[in-house]
């Protein structure tokens, strides 16, 4: 008896988490929704972003349940993302120092990225 | 000098119930990195077009697309709920219901989103000759946009067919239909919504107050 | 039950068509990919074949310049894809890994015949593609000439590259999750032969890389079929963006190809020197540093594309360094080999093969990741020197040894000595004297991917295009006398080169369920001794 209502609270705990953090993530998604209206400049990718990380964390540590996981399940957890950060890192490298030197065929698309670096902000 | 220990009987494959978690987590690592590329393309896009990624992201309709977003977390709530179910056992009875709630969310998220898809179609937002935005880049956002919530969406409807699948095994108590495979199918479920976390911002929230 | 009426061993559990298309036995399962890839791999040889034919002569007069472009496209696709990336992990990977963990099989063993399948379906694409008129872009597939202008079977290729592609990651997934979970309880990590170690660094980058080559075809394909303009300067599109993503992946396959091999010779030389491999801990920390820092240096294949300059010598860097673990593992086996009782069976031919050919194809790559250097080398035939040395001098150099080696595991049959021995003799010579003369011609300017060139290049040329045919005699006489070691070759004993290993515990072949009884571990790993006697007698 005293096992089912140490059961039945330990469901009602976790029935309370996934609630919590419903609850939670709704709100961080109407959060990200109205950032999008104010005029942020580049502060506006950032939240989007940030808001979407703290999103995934929720979904990633209670929903997927890495905070009983042990160390391998949370290192495959994060071995994914490690790697697509070298991709973005090194590939980032190459975009970050690329100079980029119109020539006269070129079309105008092409040139667009060009002229906006030498624009005036 | 040697055969300092004996083993135990050689361990049979399967019945250690974490080998399908730390398998499904192998395999959502590698997805990590297959919706990874998209990312990285998406990214360059946005650094070297900034005003067709503004134009582009500003026709996409937000208002769906935030009613998707709550489908789908509401959907990985009510997966996350039938796992807890199924682990006790006074809860076990509700665990088919909600894993056939969560696959019709899901459901209901693609129907949305061909909705969402057939109303660009006519707008002419499908890249193409007929392509209506003439900001440069804005037809390969649109580009993106298709493939990246295409491919989420083919993820969707494999995880719409285990969840049902393992909803009418679990109805009618198979012994594939146990918390090891839910778990496992849960784990991907979520792992599709969190890939869609990310797209909300990236695809309809770069310039809506332009 | 007495073992009178069990099957005497995996080969003969079932022996209908069905018992093996239906196999979930791993052991089984390897045969089936060890039978589909050989078959890969003279499909591959054969436009080898005719690719040197071509050369031998400075006209191009044998094929013509879209035969040509067809004929190196499908070499490299079906080596690199349908042979060397699968030969060694999923032939002698699947059948001896549960075998030297103590397992019965591996993790997921209906996962491990879905890749079989899938593998099997992405070849059979990609040779229609072929049969259809093939592709001529090279195997880099490289943009915008791959998306705007080619006119052959792209997508169909790519199509075939993406399906086998998940039969390498769920493969991957199966290696990492059997070595974490199935190992024989007395098998810590650091009691894993360096197979083991081999294998798990090798899914680790099955796993994280071949997702990006994943993607990258299906974008490659929208590109082509939709033109969403991604890679097409026109549109203001990157190719090298392109590039960025094939590469991420294709420079860690090459790790792929090569720590398997690494794996192999690792279990090789102790035995035939009778000595532990020297500093076992350092060798497996060179593993894991091989696969990590491999991430790391695909823009060494991008220096002239117009990679930026500060990209480009980041890469340079870090090219070098990822040298240092590779020179770490070559001075062991050499330490190895010191005061050891050596025997110079084929297997140990093709290790020592290794680790010599290995060697000058890897400080030849350190030619190619310094900058100024590249400039003059790069789409030269030094780099296509360089690639075969590793891939073929070494990978292929060492997936034969492994067969040889495990030959009698796997069979209960003895290979002919001999004949084994001149044929390892064969393919070093053969493999030196077509290769070695293309470092020269690199330097001297000969550009890759021509079929025709200036008559000053013809002696080396020629030299070797008959060097290839020597080659070919080598790799030819394993196929004959293998099938002829299945009926005549001399009865295996359990352990016939007195090799350390838990699979050598197991009999020749091994039942289904693998051991009888539980293997025992030892209590130092590659306990070998140069002063005791060495290999049991075969029965």
């Amino acid at each position: 008896m005293a096992e089912a209502r140490a059961a039945t609270s330990g469901f009602a705990r976790e029935r309370r988490t996934i609630a919590s953090a419903w609850v939670a993530l709704l709100l961080l998604m109407l959060a990200s929704l109205g950032s999008a209206y104010l005029r942020l400049g580049p502060g506006n990718m950032v939240a989007g972003l940030v808001i979407a990380g703290i999103k995934g964390a929720i979904v990633a540590w209670l929903f997927m349940r890495l905070r009983q996981a042990g160390a391998l399940i949370r290192l495959a957890a994060v071995a994914g993302l490690g790697a697509w950060c070298l991709l973005l890192a090194l590939s980032g490298v190459d975009y970050a120092t690329r100079t980029l030197t119109p020539t006269p065929v070129q079309r105008p698309q092409q040139l667009l990225p060009a002229q906006a670096a030498s624009e005036p902000r | 000098m040697t055969a300092a220990t004996l083993t135990d009987a050689p361990t049979e494959p399967g019945l250690d119930p974490d080998t399908g978690k730390l398998g499904m987590w192998v395999f959502l690592a590698s997805e990590v990195l297959f919706f990874g590329g998209l990312f990285v393309a998406y990214l360059y896009g946005r650094t070297h077009f900034p005003a067709g990624w503004a134009e582009g992201s500003r026709h996409t309709d937000v208002l769906l697309g935030t009613v998707n977003t709550a489908v789908l977390l509401t959907s990985s709530a009510a997966v996350a709920l039938a796992v807890a179910c199924e682990e006790d056992a006074r809860q076990r009875r509700w665990t088919a219901r909600l894993l056939a709630l969560t696959a019709a969310l899901g459901v209901a998220f693609l129907v949305l989103k061909g909705l969402e898809w057939h109303a660009e179609w006519r707008e002419h937002l499908v890249p193409g000759p007929a392509f209506a935005l003439h900001v440069a880049g804005a037809q390969q956002f649109f580009a993106l946009y298709f493939v990246m919530t295409g491919l989420h969406g083919v993820h969707m409807i494999c995880g719409i067919a285990a969840l049902g699948v393992l909803a009418r095994g679990r109805s009618r108590e198979r012994a594939w239909a146990r918390a090891r495979q839910l778990e496992a199918a849960a784990l991907y479920w979520h792992f599709v919504d969190v890939v869609w976390i990310f797209l909300y911002p990236l695809l309809y929230l770069v310039d809506r107050h332009g | 039950m007495t073992t009178d009426t069990l099957p005497a061993s995996y080969l003969d559990d079932g022996l209908t068509l069905r018992s093996w298309l239906a196999t979930t036995d791993h052991k089984r399962i390897a045969i089936l990919y060890a039978l589909a890839i050989t078959a890969f791999f003279f499909v591959g040889g054969a436009a080898a074949t005719i690719i040197r034919m071509e050369l031998a002569t400075p006209a191009g007069d044998l094929v013509s310049n879209d035969g040509y472009n067809k004929l190196f496209t499908a070499h490299g696709v079906i080596m690199v894809w349908l042979f060397l990336i699968p030969s060694i992990p999923s032939v002698l990977g699947n059948f001896l890994l549960p075998l030297m963990l103590g397992a019965r099989d591996l993790a997921f063993p209906r996962l491990n015949l879905l890749s079989w399948y899938l593998y099997v379906a992405g070849g059979l694409i990609t040779l229609e593609a072929l049969l259809l008129g093939g592709v001529d872009t090279g195997w880099t597939f490289y943009t915008p000439y791959s998306t705007m202008f080619s006119n052959t079977y792209v997508v169909l290729t790519l199509v075939g590259v993406f399906v086998t592609g998940f039969s390498s990651i769920l493969t991957g997934l199966n290696f990492i999750v059997t070595i974490h979970t199935l190992r024989a309880p007395a098998m810590g990590w650091f009691k894993l032969p360096l197979f083991a170690w081999a294998m798990y660094a090798t899914s680790l980058i099955l796993v994280l890389a071949t997702p990006v080559l994943a993607i990258t075809t299906l974008l490659v394909c929208a590109e082509r079929l939709f033109q969403i303009g991604i890679f097409d300067p026109a549109f203001g599109g990157d190719p090298l963006l392109f590039q960025h993503l094939f590469w991420f992946y294709s420079h860690p396959a090459v790790y792929i190809m090569v720590l398997p091999a690494m794996g192999v010779v690792s279990e090789i030389i102790p035995c035939f020197a009778r000595r532990p491999v020297f500093g076992y801990d350092s060798m497996a920390y060179a593993i894991l540093a091989i696969a990590s820092v491999g991430f790391l240096v695909w823009g060494h294949h991008m220096f002239v594309s117009g990679q930026s300059l500060a990209a480009s010598m980041t890469f340079s860097l870090l090219s070098f360094i990822v040298a240092i673990p590779s020179a770490i593992k070559v001075f062991n086996w050499t330490a190895t080999l010191y005061k050891g009782s050596i025997r110079l069976d084929a297997p140990m031919l093709y290790a020592l093969g290794f680790v010599g050919l290995f060697t000058i194809g890897g400080l030849t790559g350190l030619f190619l990741a310094s900058l100024a250097l590249d400039v003059h080398l790069t789409d030269t035939y030094f780099v296509v020197a360089h690639f075969h040395y590793i891939m073929v001098g070494g990978t292929v150099m060492a997936y034969f040894g492994g067969l040889h080696f495990w030959w009698p595991k796997a069979t209960g049959r003895m290979y002919p000595e001999v004949w084994a021995r001149i044929a390892a003799v064969l393919v070093f010579v053969g493999f030196n004297l077509t290769f070695f003369p293309q470092f020269i011609l690199g330097m001297e300017g000969m550009p890759r991917r021509y079929h025709a060139y200036p008559p000053q290049f013809q002696v080396l040329n020629l030299l070797s295009s008959a060097g290839a045919g020597v080659l070919a005699i080598g790799y030819l006489m394993p196929l004959v006398y293998f099938a002829w070691s299945l009926a005549r070759g001399k009865a295996a004993g359990a352990n016939p080169f007195g090799a350390k290993g838990l699979e050598w515990q197991a009999r020749s072949p091994p039942p289904t369920h693998n051991f009888d009884a539980p293997p025992v571990v030892p209590a130092k790993v590659y306990d070998y001794h140069a002063d005791e006697p060495e290999a049991e007698p075969v029965p």
